[in-house]
C-alpha cells in the first residue's frame, strides 16, 4: 500500500493529511465552507471528494472524521472523531498513557488513554466559550491577530462571563475602559484556561498532549503547564492530528478489507 | 369528571379517586405538534431564553388549553422553577393545587400530604387505595415490557421509554391504556418468534439512561444506529412505580424521583448490576440545577458515563451526535485501536 489519506472536516477548517512510506504530508486547513463548495460534489448519497482537484490519487484508502464527514457518502471510511485523535497522537508522538486536551474550532475534550486506548472522556458543556471560535471572536474584537493575542499571559483583566457572547461585550467595555491590548489578550487566554480545567480535574494528567488549532496558542501552552505541572506535548502540527489518525484508520480498515 | 395537569409523577390514585382525569403536562407539551412554538409563547411573556425548556412548554401547554380545572404543581421534591411557574399562572387565573414529597421521605408526613391533598379534590381515601389496585394491574404490564427489555432484548429503549413515561397519567384513561400495552405485549410476542432480534440484542453495547426524559427522544433511535441500545431508563421506569406493596403510602414513598440523590443512587447501583450495564447516560436539561447532580453520580458510580445536555430541540445537533458516536465506540472497545 503506498499512499493513505486522511480527512478531518472540522467545524471550522478541514485538514487533509497524507502519510507515505511513514511519513506525512499535509494539505490545508481549508475553510470548512469553502471546502465543501469547492471539494465537495454534492451527490445523493452524499457527496463525493474531488480527488482530483486535491491531487489525490484515485484509489488509494481515505478516511474521514470530523463535524462534516456525513457529506463524505462515497469513497471514504467514516470514524469516530475521538479514535481519530487517540490514533494520530500515538503515530505521532508514540505516547500511548496520555491525556488528550484536544480544543477544537467549537468543542473541547479531554481524552483519556491507557496502553492505546480511550478508557473515558470528558466534553465541554453547550456553550462553545472554551473553544476556537471563541478565540476568533475575541481576537476580531481586539483587534489582533490570533498569534499574537497568543502571546499574553501577564496582568490579565478579569471576564467574568462564561458565554463567549456576553465574554465579546465585557471585552469591548474594558477597551473602552482604556486597559491595554496586552491585558485583554491575557485576559481572553486565562478565561479558555478556567473553562479547560474542569475537564482535565477528573484525569489528573501526568503526561497531557495538547492537540488542535489552539495548541498554537503559547500563552495558554505555557498556563496549562503551569497549573498542571505538566510540560504539554504538542504534537507537530497539533491541528492535523485526526487527519494523521485517519490515515493510520485507513490503513487498518483497507488491511481488514472494507 | 375535570381534568387536572400535573407537572411531574403524583399519586394520580387520588385524582382517578375524585373522578377526574390528570394530564401530564410534560407529555401533554412536547406531544403537540406545535411544541416549539409554545416555548416561544413562554418567552414572548418573559421566562428568561436561559431557562428550563420543560417549564417554558409546560407553561405554553397550559395557556393553549382551555379544559383543565387545575394544575397540581409539586413544590417539593422537584424543582423551584416549577414554583416560579405555579405562581405565575396562578396570577393568570389557573388554579394551582400544591403537593410536596417530603425530602426524607417520612411516613407520617408523606400521608398528610396525601390526605391533604385527597380532601382538595374531593376524593376518599379508601376510594384511592382502590384505584390503585386497578392502576398497580396496569403497571404490571408496563414492567413487563420493561423485563422484555433488559431481559429479552425485544423491546428497544424508545418503546420502553415510551410506555413507561406513560404511566405517569396512564394517558388520562386507564382502560385505553391498558388495552394498549395489551396490544404492544401482543406484538413484542410476536418478534420472540424471530430469533434475529435476540441475536442483535446481544451485540449491542448496554446502555442506562439517568435523569429526566430527554426533550429529543431521537436520542434512543440514534444510540440504536451506533450498536447501542438503552436497557435501563431510571426515571421513566420510576414513574411506573415498579414496587411490591399495596399500601399507597408507601408506594409514594419508595418512588426515588422526588428524594436525595442517595437514595435514586441505591435503586441506580441495584440495576446497573442486575441488567449489566457497560455505560450510562447522564442526560441533563439546559439550565437544570440537576447538571450538578452529574458530580455525585459520576463519584458514586464506578461505570463510565456521558452527560449529555441539551436545550430545546426535537432533533439531536452534531455535537451531541458526535459525543454520543465517541461513547459507543470507546465501550464497544474501539478506542483508538
Amino acid at each position: 500500500m503506498s499512499v493513505l489519506y486522511g480527512v478531518d472536516l472540522g467545524s471550522r477548517y478541514v485538514k487533509v493529511a497524507a502519510e507515505e512510506d511513514g511519513s506525512f504530508h499535509f494539505m490545508g486547513p481549508y475553510d470548512t465552507a469553502g471546502f465543501y463548495r469547492v471539494y465537495v460534489k454534492p451527490d445523493k448519497e452524499g457527496g463525493i471528494l474531488r480527488r482530483d482537484l486535491l491531487g489525490l490519487e484515485g484509489g488509494a484508502p481515505l478516511a474521514a472524521t470530523g463535524y462534516g464527514r456525513a457529506r463524505l457518502g462515497k469513497g471514504a471510511v467514516m470514524v469516530p472523531e475521538l479514535e481519530a485523535i487517540v490514533a494520530g497522537v500515538k503515530a505521532l508522538t508514540g505516547l500511548t498513557d496520555a491525556v488528550i486536551l484536544d480544543v477544537g474550532g467549537q468543542d473541547s475534550k479531554a481524552l483519556l488513554i491507557r496502553e492505546g486506548r480511550m478508557v473515558d472522556f470528558a466534553a465541554n458543556d453547550r456553550c462553545a466559550a472554551s473553544s476556537g471560535r471563541f478565540m476568533e471572536n475575541m481576537s476580531t474584537a481586539l483587534g489582533m491577530s490570533l498569534d499574537e493575542m497568543g502571546r499574553h499571559a501577564e496582568n490579565p483583566v478579569e471576564l467574568s462571563s462564561t458565554c463567549a457572547i456576553f465574554g465579546e461585550t465585557e471585552l469591548v467595555g474594558l477597551m473602552g475602559e482604556g486597559y491595554p491590548p496586552e491585558s485583554l489578550a491575557a485576559g481572553v487566554n486565562h478565561t479558555i484556561l478556567r473553562r479547560l480545567l474542569p475537564l482535565l480535574s477528573r484525569f489528573r494528567p501526568r503526561s497531557l498532549v495538547l492537540t488542535g488549532g489552539v495548541a498554537y496558542n503559547k500563552a495558554l501552552r505555557e498556563l496549562l503547564g503551569e497549573r498542571l505541572g505538566v510540560e504539554p506535548v504538542i504534537p507537530e502540527p497539533p491541528d492535523f492530528v485526526a487527519a494523521v489518525g485517519c490515515c493510520r484508520l485507513a490503513r487498518e480498515h483497507a488491511s481488514k478489507g472494507d | 369528571m375535570a381534568k387536572i395537569g400535573i407537572t411531574t409523577t403524583v399519586p394520580i390514585e387520588v385524582i382517578y379517586a375524585a373522578g377526574h382525569v390528570p394530564v401530564d403536562l410534560n407529555n401533554a407539551f412536547v406531544a403537540r405538534p406545535d411544541h416549539r412554538e409554545l416555548v416561544e409563547e413562554a418567552e414572548l411573556v418573559g421566562f428568561p431564553r436561559n431557562f428550563c425548556a420543560w417549564i417554558k412548554g409546560i407553561y405554553g401547554a397550559v395557556k393553549r388549553r382551555d379544559d383543565l380545572a387545575a394544575v397540581v404543581a409539586v413544590t417539593q421534591g422537584d424543582c423551584s422553577n416549577t414554583h416560579a411557574l405555579m405562581e405565575t399562572l396562578q396570577m393568570e387565573g389557573v388554579e394551582v393545587i400544591p403537593f410536596a414529597y417530603p425530602y426524607e421521605r417520612n411516613y407520617d408526613l408523606l400521608r398528610v400530604q396525601m390526605e391533604i391533598f385527597a380532601r382538595r379534590l374531593g376524593a376518599e381515601w379508601d376510594e384511592a387505595e382502590g384505584a390503585m389496585q386497578n392502576l398497580d394491574r396496569i403497571r404490571g404490564k408496563a414492567h413487563e415490557i420493561d423485563r422484555l427489555t433488559w431481559k429479552e432484548g425485544l423491546v428497544s429503549g424508545f418503546e420502553n421509554h415510551l410506555y413507561l413515561v406513560s404511566c405517569s397519567d396512564m394517558e388520562g384513561d386507564p382502560e385505553a391504556f391498558e388495552n394498549k400495552l395489551d396490544g404492544f405485549l401482543e406484538e413484542v410476542e410476536a418478534r420472540a418468534g424471530e430469533s434475529a432480534g435476540l441475536e442483535n440484542a446481544g451485540k449491542m453495547v448496554r446502555l442506562g439512561y439517568l435523569g429526566v426524559p430527554p426533550i429529543a427522544p431521537s436520542l434512543y433511535d440514534y444510540l440504536e444506529t451506533l450498536g447501542a441500545s438503552v436497557v435501563y431508563n431510571e426515571t421513566q421506569r420510576q414513574f411506573s412505580l415498579p414496587f411490591d406493596t399495596r399500601d399507597l403510602v408507601e408506594k409514594y414513598r419508595l418512588y426515588s424521583y422526588p428524594y436525595s440523590i442517595f437514595y435514586r443512587l441505591e435503586d441506580i447501583k441495584r440495576e446497573v448490576e442486575r441488567r449489566r450495564l457497560a455505560g450510562l447516560i447522564h442526560y441533563v436539561q439546559s439550565f437544570c440545577f440537576r447538571q450538578v447532580e452529574d458530580i455525585i453520580l459520576r463519584r458514586s458510580l464506578d461505570l463510565p458515563i456521558l452527560t449529555v445536555e441539551l436545550d430545546y430541540s426535537d432533533r439531536l445537533d452534531a455535537r451531541t451526535r458526535m459525543r454520543l458516536e465517541n461513547f459507543v465506540s470507546m465501550l464497544g472497545g474501539r478506542g483508538g485501536g
